[in-house]
């Protein structure tokens, strides 16, 4: 028995800001957000006054003000590349408790170009440490500092635990960016200078159609043979830095119909938290994914086996395996396999990362907007169409996807049921 | 002493126990009054059962690997461990219960193959100013 909630609204339209990946001049975080929102709306036929709740990862007011609206809901819920999985569940509420009857969920950043403007225009919408909060207080003096620092003891805990190795967890890097390879808006679609292609100029970073230096399919001994970052993890199990920008629409049934694309259900969404700093997680090889997905597949009166597709939140190698084993898709310490036996490849029975995920289509940092475009492009059949983007990219007959953002250091979890309309 | 160049924590009122005790060699952890359990970080409250009867008790200092990495990349540490990439940081499970992370000592990051899991491990402590001493592990 589906959930009360369950499908009581619907992700109306996705689309992206005007350029993501590597553009060659930087846009601002507000202006990636305000490209993608205008594109919505075009596509939509919603109108941005229409919008009466905002959803972001703490721009919300920002965006409130530069856009001169003044929404009946207000929730800048951030907690890393989960949120946006999350502010479709708190935009689900919203919707079936009669508060709001168009919600906005938004996403930019300039993980890219930001380092062209010295930091400059990304808004800074987090916090930095306080040298009295404990997580950073214990954990300081040892220098863990970016993402791949920690991540890595979760990978090594897995090959300890289960005898899984580093050219396993390297399979989900091959397949990916296979996927990659049929997704022109893709950084790592194909490699510059190959072909007809004419090579990058000097200090021009390239990616999607225009090729990148590394572009292109990859083996296990690209990602094995790639520079250790922290071990077991090396440069291909990490995801790209890129900018992007992302907006969806959330309606109830009636205004969906006035939606000039096709709504994709929201038949379950759940949530959960194991810890916020990795000092506080339990065992390392399991997530709160299990409980998020838990409650998603309860909400859609759904399992795991009913899921046609999957969108898989990789930062890194190891957290697409380890949650693929949370959702329930493989056995505990099998979500590798998945990848390994091609099942998550194309044409394969569970397409997984269709856009070639966050390890070679685009990663801003926070990863979370990216899966929700993805999967109502495939869901919906405006990717069949050309897009919005006017580029191809239905890879797939799936008519279900159970979409997982994970945040914070494996801390945060966000786990989305959608369907395809009848 | 020489200048200790990698970041040092700042105490605060709940954790200075952990702190005084470090300056004389001791593992100081938090413990509750009411269900006996240890908990690491230090809180004002037990994550276990609530109770806010938290006291201090001196622990062995004895503790096994959880998971560990290699760090080799300066640019993802800290600034002062950027000169000592690559080392080895850690998740120690404390004999008395909960974690702590940490830099593994006397391991070779070369070979990180030589590293056991579950392996036992001794902590010890840095004099980093004289009022921080930071707690680092040794396999036993
Ligand atoms: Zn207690």
């Amino acid at each position: 028995m589906p959930g009360e909630a369950s499908m009581s609204a619907a992700i109306i339209g996705a689309a992206e800001a005007n350029d993501i990946g590597y553009p060659q001049t930087p846009k601002s975080s507000l202006t990636l957000h305000i490209e993608a929102i205008n594109n919505v709306c075009e596509m939509t036929g919603i109108p941005i006054k229409a919008i009466d709740g905002i959803f972001s990862a703490g721009w919300s007011p920002q965006i409130a003000e530069y856009l001169g609206l003044h929404p009946k809901y207000i929730d800048t819920t951030a907690v890393g590349g989960c949120s946006f999985e999350m502010h479709v569940h708190h935009a689900l509420a919203a919707i079936h408790a009669g508060v709001i009857d168009v919600a906005l969920v938004t996403h930019g950043e300039m993980g890219f170009s930001q380092r062209f403007t010295g930091g400059k225009g990304t808004g800074r919408p987090f916090g930095g440490g306080d040298p009295w909060d404990p997580g950073t207080q214990h954990t300081s003096a040892y220098g863990l500092g970016g993402a791949p620092t920690s991540y890595s003891h979760a990978l090594n805990r897995h090959m300890a635990r289960y005898g899984t190795t580093q050219e396993d967890f390297a399979e989900i890097a091959v397949v990916t960016r296979e996927w990659a390879t049929l997704n022109p808006r893709a950084v790592m679609y194909r490699k510059a200078g190959e072909g007809d292609l004419p090579p990058l100029e000097k200090g021009e970073w390239g990616g999607g159609k225009r090729g990148h230096t590394f572009g292109g399919p990859i083996t296990v001994d690209t990602v094995m043979n790639s520079r250790p970052i922290s071990w077991p993890i090396k440069l291909l199990d990490v995801c790209l830095v890129t900018d992007h920008g992302g907006a969806v629409l959330i309606t109830g049934p009636e205004l969906a119909k006035t939606s000039k694309t096709p709504p994709v259900w929201i038949a379950g969404a759940g949530e959960s938290i194991s810890h916020w700093n990795m000092l506080e997680m339990g065992e390392f090889t399991k997530t709160s994914a299990s409980r998020s997905a838990a409650a998603a597949y309860k909400m859609a009166g759904m399992g795991p086996e009913d899921m046609e597709m999957a969108m898989i939140y990789d930062s890194f190698t190891v957290t697409a395996g380890i949650t693929a084993e949370m959702l329930g898709l493989a056995p505990e310490g099998e979500g590798f396999r998945l990848w390994k036996d091609r099942h998550a490849a194309p044409g394969g029975r569970l397409p997984i990362n269709t856009n070639g995920g966050g390890l070679s289509f685009n990663h801003s940092g926070m990863y979370g907007m990216q899966l929700l475009v993805e999967a109502y492009r495939q869901l919906s059949g405006t990717a069949e169409d050309g897009g919005f983007s006017g580029d191809p990219g239905k890879q797939t007959s799936a008519r279900s996807c159970v979409v997982n953002g994970t945040g914070g250091s494996l801390s945060t979890t966000g786990t989305l049921v959608l369907v395809s309309d009848d | 002493m020489a200048e200790y160049t990698k970041p040092i924590p700042s105490p605060d009122p709940v954790s200075q126990p952990f702190w005084d005790g470090a300056k004389e060699g001791k593992l100081m952890l938090p413990r509750c009054d009411d269900c006996n359990r240890v908990h690491w970080y230090p809180r004002v409250i037990c994550p276990f059962c609530h109770s806010m009867n938290i006291e201090w008790v001196e622990a062995t200092g004895k503790g096994t690997i959880h998971t560990f990495a290699v760090q080799h990349n300066k640019g993802l540490v800290a600034r002062g461990w950027g000169d000592e990439v690559p080392y080895v940081s850690a998740y120690i499970d404390l004999a008395e219960g909960d974690r702590m992370l940490t830099v593994l000592k006397g391991v070779d990051p070369n070979d990180p193959e030589s590293i056991e899991i579950g392996g036992a491990v001794q902590i010890e402590f840095e004099e980093a100013s004289e009022d921080v001493h930071i707690p680092f592990w040794r396999p036993v």
